[in-house]
């Protein structure tokens, strides 16, 4: 055993030495000046302000977020990149923190703060990314955007097949530290514990899959399973089991594109978790959202300006365990606006949105948006 | 099961510290495929005289003592970081080949595509290329996509003033 590693060793220091010696000629020493171009810290951020103009009531005008992105790369192997993001104005949360170490082309290790890779806003959750002021209600009811917990995994593409995949091992939302988090009304949102301080009683498991092999088109299926966390397994009651699926695309052609979102979530117990909580969780929950979107402007200029419709259709009460549905939870929810990309990474939006229920005879609540959104 | 994981361990650590030998291997593969070659030297493209950045970064393939086609080694920014690639022209100044050498992080990494890539193969000196009119968008990729258009434009219209004024 320890002649191999020795002859491995040493076939290795030969292998290193022959590559030192070596001359280079000017084509290599144009490579080696390349890759000694550019390391050390980038910044960059996003942001968005809003204002929401409601049928009835006082409006919100709010800083909904402003983000400072540092990346910094050690060597062209190993970078570190953090969000740090101010919400409201107020309070401070760090969005993103992950070490990646490139192990080959096709392969990095991460570990850190990291995005749970399902649906498509998680992921690309900058403002000038996506069209309405608001992020779809389905990425925020049923996906809690932006939505994040500690772990580690693989990450990676396969340039020949035009795919890119991620696995990662990752802590959960949690359901009870003392009281019960999870509720009808939002899912999982309450539960997310974005790092700080998490509890961790059990490892959940968060993948995707992309492919951009067609010409504009991207296509994407996610699968997210585990439990929540709980400071007490023994506990009846204290947590739910989770399997999430997303399916997602994108389009885009000239002056047209297009996205898609399906996303379903089954949850198991959580019969016993209402009744030892008196809250109301669905035992599945999801919707999907279709979007089309038109730029009137020339392709070429330097501006862009989208005008976009979408159709929304969510239920976190898809299906009840030992509870009566609530129809208002079932959402189903007309956008229709405009994006004026002023430039590249700056936007001005504005949209009007109808908000129905599934219940008989209500009326759908409108709701007026303006907002500017910034990402460099 | 010790000595596997310890033999990986090694193999990592070994593999870790040659990223400037993998940029030169890719290359050199993709230039023998492209010409369906074996053997092949590299020189300046043009005279020394020429001592503007751009002028180093190309490069004649030469095989058999005969020039077959010409090389570009360029780097552009995606979106935090920057990338090398190669684009490759057979005499003609046709495009034959665009490979993403090194692309150092995730956001973007889709223009490494290699379908994608391939819309600007066969394309000459006269051909301008356009985001999302003959170039397709990638959805999650629009920094890093404009970016190696934009380079590719510079490259075409480079090589055209060089041709108009003799130099290669």
């Amino acid at each position: 055993m320890k002649k191999t590693i020795l002859t491995f060793l040493t076939l290795t220091f030969t292998f290193i030495s022959a590559q030192e010696s070596q001359q280079l000629n000017s084509y290599q020493q144009q490579f080696l000046n390349l890759s000694k171009l550019e390391s050390g810290l980038t910044i960059g951020g996003y942001g968005e302000v809003t204002y929401n103009n409601y049928d009835s009531g006082p409006s919100e005008l709010d800083v909904q977020r402003l983000v400072v992105l540092f990346a910094y790369k050690f060597d062209d192997r190993v970078s570190f990149i953090t969000e740090v993001e101010y919400e409201h104005v107020k309070e401070v949360y760090i969005e993103q923190a992950w070490l990646n170490y490139a192990l080959t082309d096709n392969t990095n290790l991460r570990a850190g703060l990291l995005l749970v890779p399902m649906g498509i806003v998680n992921e690309y959750h900058e403002p000038t990314t996506f069209n309405g002021v608001e992020r779809p209600t389905i990425d925020n009811k049923i996906v809690p955007t932006t939505w994040r917990e500690i772990g580690m995994g693989i990450s990676g593409r396969f340039n020949n097949l035009n795919m890119r995949y991620q696995a990662y091992i990752m802590n959960g939302p949690l359901s009870y530290d003392g009281v019960h988090k999870l509720k009808g009304t939002n899912g999982l949102r309450s539960g997310r514990q974005k790092g700080a301080e998490s509890v961790g009683s059990d490892a959940n498991l968060a993948t995707r899959l992309d492919y951009y092999g067609i010409l504009g088109l991207k296509v994407g299926l996610s699968y997210y399973t585990g439990k929540t966390q709980t400071i007490d397994t023994s506990l009846i009651g204290s947590q739910v089991g989770l399997n999430m699926f997303g399916l997602d695309a994108r389009y885009v052609k000239n002056n047209f594109s297009a996205r898609y979102q399906y996303i379903n979530a089954n949850l198991s117990d959580t019969k016993q978790y209402n009744s030892s909580s008196g809250k109301d969780l669905g035992s599945q929950m999801g919707g999907y959202y279709i979007e089309a979107a038109y730029n009137v402007l020339p392709i070429g200029a330097r501006q862009r300006l989208d005008l976009f419709l979408r159709y929304e259709d969510l239920n976190q009460h898809k299906a009840v365990d030992g509870i009566k549905k609530n129809l208002a939870f079932h959402r189903k929810e007309w956008t229709f606006g405009a994006s004026y990309h002023l430039s590249k990474g700056s936007v001005f939006k504005m949209d009007y949105q109808s908000k129905g229920t599934a219940i008989n005879n209500s009326d759908a609540k409108g709701q007026f948006n303006m907002g500017v959104g910034i990402f460099f | 099961m010790k000595k596997a994981t310890f033999l990986i361990l090694v193999y990592f650590l070994i593999n870790s510290s040659f990223a400037f030998s993998q940029i030169n291997k890719k290359a050199d593969k993709e230039i023998k495929k492209v010409f369906s070659i074996d053997n092949y030297q590299m020189e300046r493209a043009i005279n020394q005289n020429f001592e503007d950045f751009l002028s180093k970064r190309l490069l004649s393939i030469i095989s058999n003592n005969q020039k077959i086609g010409y090389a570009y080694l360029g780097t552009a920014p995606s979106q935090t970081k920057y990338f090398d690639y190669i684009v490759i022209f057979d005499d003609n100044l046709t495009i034959q080949s665009i490979k993403i050498l090194v692309y150092r992080e995730d956001y973007g990494g889709e223009i490494g595509s290699k379908r994608w890539l391939s819309q600007f193969k066969g394309k000459g000196l006269i051909e301008r290329f356009k985001y999302r009119k003959n170039i397709a968008a990638i959805s999650g990729a629009t920094i890093s996509v404009n970016s190696i258009t934009d380079a590719v434009n510079d490259i075409l219209s480079y090589l055209t003033s060089l041709k108009t004024q003799g130099v290669i």
